[in-house]
């Protein structure tokens, strides 16, 4: 299956890169594109923390504040949290199934340019007098209002990553569905596989929903229609109600890949298969399906009428069955395991311990009785902080050291990767342990300023400590990726010994893959480290 | 009862004691075992260099399945005998209805009086830094009697905001072209914060106002007084 000879495929000139239709190419590009991004909206996020030091208004006005906050959460949601899965998604989905490329490269690319495009729009409203102020969320008629900021700029912004994933998910669906090499049956995809299908799933379904409520919300502030102008009969739940349809599910888009890689990373490092691998599958199933049951859990303060609100907090709390299921599971792939504690098995295990964090406290925000204190305050922020912030981040970024001798083919460096994750773990907690507290004292969310109540300045001042040391860690943790692809050793091909099938190419990848469609025996699966020991012996 | 400060909060306090205590035993449930595994499984040369075959185990997986289902079933059927509780103000109830505006609130009692409390009517003029609630002027107050329910009719005369009574642990949006309800009682004179919790623009972070709670017989001298000099014509002047 080796091919020597070829040059990698990264050191293409800057044509080469920008007409590519490589899906490596395109999903490095992502992974990029997402990276400076996640950047830009942690530096935000910092100025925010940085406000929230000490109540009163320190270092800059309301409206600032309000933009910086927007500028986060828009960014985090759909350039990190969403834009890195297409990252890892486009690069190893065709190796994993042997595949030489996606079923469709030039859509592919085309999704890569609509992302781009939409990166340009959001660099654009950073400017002066293009400010965004309406939060992600964008509820009308709030966003109908001048102090939003250029509403069109959301919805367009909107539109062009809407159809990047929508032409990305697709093109990911059609390729894992029929184009898998002979020998990988459904059965036996890696979880990363099963994951990704479902994420790319949802997508489609979703997509279509918030696509027509930022549409609407365009044309009532543009063209005078009134979908959700109460003055003239329109109705803002309408907006919520389509926006959650999307946005509820597209949590699970976020938080499904990371489940993918954790799987993929714990087996690895267990040496063991996935204990209960077809109850996982189910799992990722049930958690794709019961996501498009749950969205009015963040309309329980809205207005809907009670007893929706009981029937969505009955499903909502059955999300933590299937969750249950796979951390279960996660913790019987390491019983009788042979474990080993490198960087991406620490940056896993850390990612579980925080989601079982964000799971347990998110099952309070699905009981109306428990929500109506703390909807719209800090615990909410805390909870999707744990979930989405941090078991998601670490998740991606063990990915990041766990498959970087694949793309890069040289190895990080162990020592810092493990320091980034001690400042991580240490700064994440602090800051969103304390999180939960000041929400639980009543803080509500998206404040600039707040009362000089004595323990909320406590609480703020900590947490402010608290996310200056995460996000040391976190550069600490890129300084090290970066450095790493110039001053790393050469990598080994397969220096996990994994048998999964992108393993056992060459590292970095030659620019198709595999001379020959790789046909997989009866005996292979992704998870039997056995028979690649077996492979080594006959040769 | 005067030893709970607030109603309906001590429903919400007796259901965050239950999350609290069954989260932390979940969370112990996975930790334990796992640090265990962390430990005794982990790779040492010569000791441990392979994982040993596991059989699948149906009846574990089956077991966290069905408890974990019988917790959350239990957990929401728990809330929903509260949230009625929650939601469904006593008979007897005093009616108030709240209006929001951006960025403030109006509160008009049953004899017609109202009162407005503005954004900047809770902060120091000079420093534009938050009072302490008893800081406030009086004149921007809502007065409310003392240990009696209060229903709260919600609504919004432009973007959507959220009535939150800091004490009282309840929350709801005051949507335009809807009436939301929600209903409180506070058994302890003082000086409580109402906040905005939906994001409505500029002042959102100032957008609270200041509930007194004073005595029935104070609250009832307080309510015939009329209107003086707080009325809407009276808001450019601010």
């Amino acid at each position: 299956m080796a091919a020597v000879g070829y040059r990698p495929y990264f050191s293409a000139g800057l044509k080469e890169w920008i007409f590519t239709t490589d899906h490596k190419k395109i999903g490095i590009m992502y992974g990029v594109t997402s990276l400076i991004f996640f950047l830009i909206a942690g530096l935000s996020a910092l100025a925010v923390r940085m406000e929230l030091y000490q109540p009163g208004l320190q270092y800059m006005s309301e409206d600032t504040y309000n933009q910086a906050l927007t500028v986060h959460g828009v960014i985090m949601q759909f350039w990190w949290a969403v834009g890195i899965w297409s990252s890892f998604g486009n690069y190893l989905l065709p190796l994993m199934i042997g595949a030489r490329d996606v079923a469709f490269p030039r859509l592919n690319a085309l999704s890569y340019w609509f992302f781009f495009a939409a990166s340009v729009l959001a660099i654009i409203t950073l400017l002066p007098g293009n400010h965004i102020k309406m939060m992600w969320t964008g509820y009308p008629p709030f966003s109908l209002n001048d102090n939003a900021g250029p509403v069109a700029f959301y919805t367009l912004i909107i539109h062009l990553l809407g159809a990047s994933s929508l032409a990305s998910a697709i093109n990911l669906v059609v390729t894992n569905l029929t184009m898998r090499a002979p020998g990988i049956t459904l059965k036996k995809m890696n979880l990363f596989l099963h994951s990704f299908l479902a994420m790319n799933v949802i997508q489609i379904l979703g997509v279509p929903a918030l696509a027509g409520a930022v549409t609407m919300l365009l044309m009532d502030k543009y063209f005078q229609t009134a979908f959700f102008d109460p003055t003239r009969g329109g109705d803002p739940l309408l907006y919520q109600n389509l926006f959650w349809f999307y946005s509820h599910p597209v949590v699970y888009v976020m938080i499904l890949p990371a489940f993918g890689l954790i799987s993929e990373m714990i087996a690895t490092f267990s040496r063991r298969e996935i204990f209960g691998k077809t109850s996982m599958i189910f799992a990722i199933w049930g958690i794709a399906i019961l996501g498009f049951m749950v969205w009015i859990h963040h309309m329980f303060t809205s207005g809907v009428p009670d007893w929706i609100r009981i029937l969505f907090s009955y499903t909502t709390v059955l999300i933590g069955v299937p969750t249950g299921i796979k951390i279960f599971n996660w913790i019987f792939t390491l019983y009788k395991g042979s474990i080993r504690f490198t960087a991406p098995m620490l940056y896993t295990l850390s990612a579980i311990f925080m989601f079982l964090i964000g799971g347990l406290t998110g099952i309070p925000l699905g009981l109306p009785a428990f929500d109506i204190a703390v909807h719209d305050s800090h615990f909410v922020v805390a909870h999707f902080h744990y979930v989405l912030g941090m078991a998601l981040t670490l998740a991606a970024f063990g990915g990041f050291h766990y498959w970087y001798p694949k793309f890069t083919g040289r190895m990080y460096s162990e020592l810092w990767a493990k320091i980034a994750l001690v400042l991580i773990m240490i700064g994440s907690n602090l800051f969103y342990f304390l999180q939960f507290i000041v929400g639980l004292e009543g803080m509500p969310r998206r404040y600039a300023d707040y009362p000089a109540i004595d323990s909320w300045i406590r609480l703020h001042e900590l947490q402010t400590y608290g996310a200056m040391i995460l996000g040391f860690g976190i550069l600490v943790a890129v300084a090290n990726l970066i450095l790493s692809t110039k001053l790393g050793k050469k990598a080994d091909g397969n220096p996990w010994q994994s048998p999964s099938l992108e393993w056992l190419v060459p590292s970095p990848p030659p620019p198709h893959n595999f001379d020959k469609i790789p046909h997989m025996p009866e005996d292979w699966d992704p998870y039997n480290y056995e028979w690649l020991e077996k492979q080594h012996k006959k040769q | 009862m005067k030893e709970i400060l607030a109603y309906p909060a001590n429903y919400w306090q007796t259901m965050y004691e239950i999350w609290l205590f069954i989260s932390v035993v979940i969370y112990l449930v996975v930790f334990l075992p796992a640090a265990y595994f962390l430990i005794k499984y982990r790779y040492r040369k010569g000791v441990n260099e392979k994982a040993q075959e596991v059989k699948e185990s149906k009846a574990l997986e089956v077991l966290w399945t069905i408890i974990p289902t019988i917790v959350v079933i239990y957990l929401a059927t728990h809330s929903f005998a509260f949230y009625r509780i929650q939601r469904n103000a006593p008979e007897n109830a005093l009616e108030i209805k709240v209006t929001a505006f951006m960025w403030g609130w109006e509160f008009e009692y049953p004899n017609g009086k109202k009162v407005y409390s503005f954004f900047n009517s809770v902060v120091n003029p000079e420093t534009n830094v938050y009072l302490k609630p008893e800081e406030v002027n009086d004149m921007f107050k809502a007065y409310i009697p003392e240990d009696t329910p209060i229903k709260v009719l919600c609504t919004s005369r432009d973007v959507i905001h959220s009535f939150y009574v800091h004490p009282a642990k309840v929350t709801e949006d005051c949507v335009p072209g809807r009436i939301t309800h929600l209903w409180f009682q506070i058994n302890q004179q003082g000086d409580y914060w109402v906040f905005c919790r939906e994001y409505c623009g500029t002042q959102h972070s100032k957008m609270a106002a200041v509930l007194k709670v004073v005595p029935k017989g104070e609250f009832e001298k307080w309510l015939n007084q009329g209107v003086q000099s707080n009325n809407p014509s009276d808001k450019q002047n601010l």
